[in-house]
């Protein structure tokens, strides 16, 4: 063997013999591994590899935080737009109420002269087909008078301008008189209405407790077929009374029970005179108002069979008093004939039409525009009137309520007074009361307006 | 040269900051009492050159500094308030509004064991507890003896017992002597022994860690190693002193500390590598290094690169989370001084350390986490303002 070639051996034996050293050195090593060990290099390895561990979730956690932080500056931003777009949806909410409060308080004025008007029309002996024609006119002008009161309603129970007025009193009247005026709205339609009526004391507040119970009665014989039957009574209930109406109507269906009371929800169905005349706002203002006076309604219906809507009023305690019969008031409505009444409006138009409308029961009527000309008229009729009617708002510096004190102060007899007003303010329906006057909203509903001369003249 | 404090050491601040390079013992401890020895300031933390007399150091400090508390250890070159410095004191004292400073005695290091480590931690943190009122955070710092090749094991079980409190520190060295490092507490230099001090601050603060080397491509394997004592027989199973002049190109009688930190070597765990420097040079071509390396390591040769980007990257950093640093304590590596010489870097390098306030020293080994390491930067910042609030 050359001396090279063995040199060459040799040196690749060694070369072998150190890397298998390093063979064993990585094996043992490796071997070791994760072992925890007392040596310090192993001890520093794992260590270390704890460190890394430790980076790598910081880093993870200080990732997670800074998202989370930004997530909570996002919701936050989002949380101060909504409530800025909520403000201002509420201050657009309360602007619009107050507007359509306004808006509908104007157009009472005119509808009611237009309601004077058809209603003394109708009293006339008149051609059928011109009868017809009066007849459609007054409907309409009923739809749009509705309507607007549904509106004004609505808005005004929005804007929080209604406050609950509760007092104690004899539910016979308040049923009565609903009573008798659905009676001939529903012969008018085809149907039957019967109501028992109770002398039962309750607490609530009149007012609105009636406007209750003509919704239910509206929507009864909205949604009842010709030939079908209403019944309008109550039920004792413990301490309360439940005032129900109860109809032979189309029903609803069960799954839509819950949302009837929400505003603009009709229930699809035909409605039982053929033509809807509702805006679905009904029911809605039944709930605020039973909501504001902590009246539970309730309501049960079957389809196809009819439906039943109650209010639930709280009964006053102890009193119970004799009321008058319905012989009595039928007996009432003769009192108008003969009566001397007189109206003093400062709008012509209503002073023509409530003349013609009172001479149609048989009224002696003297109307007037300014309170001057009435005072000329006490020249000539000495004992003067027996009853007035003023418009609140005269267009002067003095108020119906003034010159009805002034004009009472100079006759020798008792004056009923009988206000009309569009205001439905508190401070005047207090003022009213305390001078032992009766109080009318516009627009003046012939039916109402009869009732509360007789009521006045007894 | 007489010693500079800044421009707020008459205001009340959270930090005061002194050097001087007397080499007198006496004078020097005066020197620094003038700016230091404030009412408020209840704690000084010192790095001294291991040419000072320690005994005489130690009794004219404990004289000077009557009313504080006083923690440091020797060095391989100071951090103060002119940057780089050899042969002087450079001292940090902590109030008593900002700070609460604990500190401990570990000795003997040999058996360290977790249950003691947990015995003092606790007791560091009862104290903290009753000197500082209101909202604090902790961060802790050892200093090592240099020489006591004990670092690792004491470090892990210290780390343990610190749970998730941040921590730093670094291991005392001597000017490359490698025979007279020590530390100090209770009033005396001490070796082979460490100490354990838990700050308490309501400042907002960051500990770091930092190096500035690449890996390039050679890989050694450690086929014959002390573990214990750090030496390292052969690479590649061939003597270790020769394979690695082989690999620096230069030769085995001319290896130095510059070639060392010229030409560091690492081990890679995961995906960091952690540089092990070499001490020294034996006679039988063995090497010693100035942390723990075991058989079977894998070193890979690393690549120093520019010392100022990395620091600076680093700093700004942590500014963009703590606001305005207020004040620097560092651990550095004495190697990356002598890199520094060498690449003509040091007087830039002394700059910055001096525009953040870095106050400090050149160390033989750096504490992270629990680690132990070379050639590194490691610390804390502590930035101005309420943490707390």
């Amino acid at each position: 063997m050359p001396a090279n070639e063995s040199d060459q051996l040799h040196q690749l034996q060694e070369e072998n013999l150190r890397l298998q050293k390093i063979n064993q050195a990585l094996i043992e090593r490796v071997e070791a591994g994760s072992s925890l060990s007392e040596a310090p290099y192993a001890a520093f390895e794992h260590a270390a590899a704890l460190a890394e561990q430790v980076r790598e979730r910081t880093s993870e956690l200080t990732q997670l935080n800074a998202q989370l932080h930004l997530e909570i500056s996002e919701r936050k931003a989002m949380e101060k737009s909504l409530l800025e777009a909520k403000q201002e949806a509420e201050a657009a909410n309360l602007s619009k109420s107050k507007f359509l409060a306004a808006v509908s308080h104007d157009l009472l004025q005119p509808l009611n002269a237009a309601r004077l008007f058809t209603s003394a029309l109708e009293e006339k002996q008149l051609s059928s087909e011109i009868q017809q024609l009066v007849t459609s006119a007054s409907r309409s002008l009923n739809d749009v008078e509705s309507l607007l009161r549904t509106l004004v309603d609505i808005s005004k129970l929005d804007a929080g301008a209604v406050q609950p007025d509760k007092a104690r009193f004899c539910l016979a009247d308040l049923l009565n008189n609903l009573g008798s005026e659905y009676q001939q709205v529903a012969a008018s339609k085809g149907l039957t209405l019967s109501w028992v009526t109770t002398q039962a004391w309750v607490e609530t507040d009149q007012h609105l407790l009636a406007r209750i119970l003509r919704n239910f009665l509206a929507n009864g014989l909205r949604y009842t077929p010709a030939g079908g039957r209403l019944l309008l009574g109550c039920r004792r209930q413990g301490a309360s009374l439940l005032i129900q109406v109860w109809d032979t109507g189309l029903g609803i269906p069960e799954n839509r029970l819950d949302d009837i009371f929400d505003e603009f929800q009709r229930v699809q169905v035909e409605p039982a005179n053929g033509k809807d005349q509702g805006l679905g706002l009904g029911l809605a203002i039944v709930d605020k108002m039973a909501r504001m006076l902590g009246h539970p309604i309730k309501v049960a219906s079957r389809l196809g069979r009819g439906s039943m809507f109650s209010v639930q009023v709280p009964l006053a305690e102890g009193v119970e008093r004799a009321q008058p019969s319905n012989e009595a008031f039928q007996i009432k409505q003769q009192r108008l004939q003969g009566a001397k009444v007189w109206v003093l409006d400062n709008d012509a138009a209503i002073c023509e039409g409530m003349q013609k409308l009172l001479e149609s029961w048989g009224c002696q009527v003297t109307t007037a525009t300014l309170a001057e000309q009435l005072e000329e008229e006490l020249a000539s009729q000495k004992e003067g009137p027996q009853l007035l009617i003023v418009d609140y708002h005269l267009d002067t510096e003095v108020s119906g309520l003034d010159v009805a004190a002034l004009l009472a102060g100079r006759l020798p007899r008792e004056l009923a007074v009988l206000v009309i007003t569009a205001n439905h303010s508190h401070q005047l329906k207090a003022e009213v009361k305390r001078q032992g006057y009766q109080l009318l909203y516009k627009p003046v509903r012939p039916l109402r307006l009869r009732q509360a001369l007789n009521q006045l003249l007894g | 040269m007489t010693s500079t404090p800044w421009a707020f050491s008459k205001i009340r601040s959270p930090l005061l900051a002194a050097s001087t390079s007397k080499s007198d013992p006496w004078q020097a401890a005066a020197e620094l009492a003038a700016e230091l020895n404030h009412p408020d300031l209840r704690w000084v933390v010192f790095f001294c050159s291991a040419e000072y007399p320690l005994p005489q150091l130690a009794e004219a400090l404990n004289q000077a500094f009557p009313a504080q508390e006083l923690v440091g250890c020797t060095t391989a070159g100071e951090l103060g308030l002119q940057g780089y410095a050899q042969g002087s004191i450079t001292a940090l004292g902590f109030s008593q509004q900002a700070f609460s400073l604990a500190m401990t005695l570990i000795q003997p290091l040999e058996n360290f064991s977790l249950a003691e480590a947990q015995k003092e931690v606790n007791q560091l943190l009862a104290t903290s507890k009753l000197n500082f009122a209101g909202q604090g955070q902790h961060f802790a710092m050892t200093l090592f003896d240099g020489l006591s090749s004990q670092e690792e094991l004491a470090l892990v079980a210290l780390n343990a017992a610190l749970g998730g409190i941040p921590h730093f520190g670094g291991s005392a060295g001597d000017d490359i002597q490698l025979a007279n490092t020590h530390v100090f507490v209770e009033g005396a230099f001490h070796t082979q022994a460490a100490v354990l001090i838990l700050f308490t601050t309501h400042l907002p603060f960051e500990v770091f860690t930092t190096h500035h080397m690449l890996p390039l491509e050679t890989k050694l394997v450690v086929t014959e190693a002390d573990a214990v004592q750090r030496r390292v027989y052969e690479l590649n199973a061939r003597p270790a002193a020769e394979v690695y002049a082989e690999l620096t190109g230069v030769a085995v009688a001319k290896l130095s500390p510059l070639t060392f930190a010229l030409h560091p070597l690492a081990v890679k765990l995961g995906q960091d590598f952690y540089v092990r420097s070499i001490q020294k040079v034996h006679a039988d071509l063995s090497l010693t290094f100035y942390c723990a390396v075991g058989k079977g390591s894998v070193l890979t040769a690393m690549q120093p690169q520019p010392l100022l980007p990395d620091l600076q990257r680093r700093f700004a950093g942590i500014q963009s989370r703590i606001g305005k640093p207020l004040m620097t304590l560092g651990c550095d590596c004495f190697l990356r001084r002598l890199e520094s010489e060498q690449r003509d870097e040091k007087e830039a390098a002394s700059a910055f350390l001096r525009e953040h306030r870095v106050i400090g020293f050149n160390t033989y080994g750096e504490h992270h986490a629990g680690l132990h390491v070379n050639q590194t930067f490691t610390g804390v910042v502590l930035g101005e303002g309420d943490a707390s609030q």
